[in-house]
């Protein structure tokens, strides 16, 4: 019982999490911003997703892949959030250069 | 309809805003609603095989997360020299 309560508490938080951060990467203005509201949805829901498969079903097959995947997601967040910034970066000095090629 | 699954069809819900931007948003904005689309289809295809019990399908988003990284970089690399 204690172990659904648990489960479902993590569930609940990695939902509103997503919600949070799909409202802010719609209201924000600018990638920039935008890109603040990544984060959370890459790195914090996952860990919480996993966390309630570890809850509900224990040291299984099932949590392990999860793990798995979460492994790749906590690597590729930070890289992806890097290059993200990098190309934002080149793309708003193109724009500057000449602002008719901006799309 | 477990707690599982009742959460992926909520997560599923929060890719229309992020849809929105896609569509409407700028190129770079578009980019950033693109990667947290990625991220909440992870979460979602982990929360169906949990909440249908089916072990098998745990592969999906496990493929999916090793894809992430090679095809958002090579996206982003593409952006930043060509547009």
């Amino acid at each position: 019982m204690i172990q659904e309560v648990a489960a479902d508490v993590a569930l609940g938080l990695a939902v509103a999490i997503v919600l949070a951060s799909s409202a802010g990467v719609l209201v924000m203005r600018g990638a920039y911003r935008k890109l603040h509201f990544v984060t959370p949805a890459a790195l914090v829901a996952p860990v919480l997703v996993v966390l309630a498969v570890f809850i509900r079903s224990g040291l299984s097959e099932n949590t392990g892949e999860s793990l798995v995947a979460l492994v790749f997601l906590l690597v590729a967040g930070p890289y992806l959030t890097h290059a993200t910034v990098r190309a934002i970066r080149a793309h708003d000095q193109a724009s500057e250069r000449d602002p008719e090629q901006a799309p | 309809m477990t707690g599982f699954v009742v959460a992926a069809i909520v997560m599923l819900a929060a890719v229309v805003p992020c849809g929105i931007v896609v569509c409407r948003g700028k190129i770079m904005e578009a980019v950033v609603a693109y990667e947290v689309i990625s991220s909440i289809a992870i979460m979602v295809l982990i929360l169906l095989a949990q909440g249908f019990q089916r072990p098998a399908l745990f592969e999906l988003p496990v493929l999916l997360a090793i894809l992430l990284l090679g095809s958002g970089l090579v996206f982003v690399r593409v952006l930043e020299r060509w547009l």
